[in-house]
């Protein structure tokens, strides 16, 4: 998979190292601010405190 | 395995066998490397929590309860009826120079502790009255707003502003108990030595070990003194927190 998406990013190796560094910053934005925060309702739903 | 064929000019031909794929490999390889990427996922999700999330909630309550001004209103303590109705705001010194937070009325992790920062107990009387004013809040993730509850000390005092007074408590004792002993919220509240009827108590409450929740923290205060709001912030607090 992941060496499927190396093949595929265009240009030198530095070019795709910079391309790769970029869609991981994509995606761990994605995550922080709309996946983890999603997650983190399903995980922990709703509850109420006990002392 | 593999041939060696030297030639006569010296080059050194390797012949080695065509290795057919495994059946399923390519499956295989892509299962093992999604396993591995909700692995990362996972461990991402837990530094959002603990780090991420925590501050970035801390500082958007923070932030709420500095920028509350009198024209959004606390609701005057005889007319809180409702989940959320904001009543207060709670000073810290030991948190923080800076440290404040709202307070709002019911313990729901929404809209109340996750949004807000401090919850009232519902069942317990309000601020300055006789009897056992309590409150929680969550010790790490979504602010944090007790994490350093087990730092308060004698000497020690909070500072509650809401519509009409300021309530001042000082500092008795803290507490680690177990999340059955519901009692350390009562009027007199058990395990607190020396708790008497008639007194005019404060509760904190919070979870404890930080991120572990299996046992509950607990930091009694009695009412030292009471000022009206007109007279602006305690002076003792002033010093601490400057002019507002």
């Amino acid at each position: 998979m992941y060496s499927w998406l190396w093949r595929k990013l265009p240009g030198s190796r530095m070019q795709k190292i910079l391309q790769a560094a970029l869609l991981t910053a994509v995606a761990l934005a994605a995550m922080c601010f709309f996946v983890f925060p999603w997650l983190d309702e399903v995980v922990f739903p709703e509850t109420n405190t006990d002392i | 395995m593999s041939d060696i064929q030297e030639l006569p000019d010296g080059t050194r031909i390797i012949w080695a066998p065509i290795v057919k794929p495994k059946p399923y490999a390519f499956v295989t390889q892509v299962l093992g490397e999604v396993l591995l990427t909700a692995g990362v996922i996972l461990m991402l999700f837990v530094g959002y929590k603990t780090l991420f999330q925590d501050s970035l909630v801390g500082n958007q309550q923070s932030e709420f309860a500095k920028n509350f001004t009198e024209s959004d209103g606390f609701v005057p303590l005889d007319e809180v009826t409702k989940e959320a109705d904001i009543f207060g705001r709670m000073y810290v010194p030991r948190f923080g120079e800076s440290w404040t937070r709202l307070i709002a009325e019911g313990t729901r992790w929404h809209p109340v502790l996750n949004e807000i920062g401090i919850g009232h107990y519902s069942n317990t009387v309000m601020p300055g009255e006789v009897g056992n004013f309590s409150i929680a809040a969550h010790r790490g993730g979504f602010g944090g707003a007790f994490r350093d509850i087990d730092k308060l000390t004698n000497g020690d005092r909070v500072y509650i502003e809401t519509k009409e007074t300021w309530f001042i408590y000082k500092f008795l004792e803290t507490e680690v108990v177990l999340p059955t002993d519901v009692g350390v919220i009562d009027a007199v509240p058990e395990k607190l030595d020396g708790a008497t009827y008639g007194s005019r108590y404060l509760t904190m409450t919070s979870c404890t070990p930080i991120f572990i929740n299996t046992e509950r923290i607990i930091s009694w205060f009695e009412l030292e003194r009471t000022q009206n709001t007109a007279a602006g912030m305690p002076r003792d607090l002033k010093i601490v927190v400057g002019s507002k």
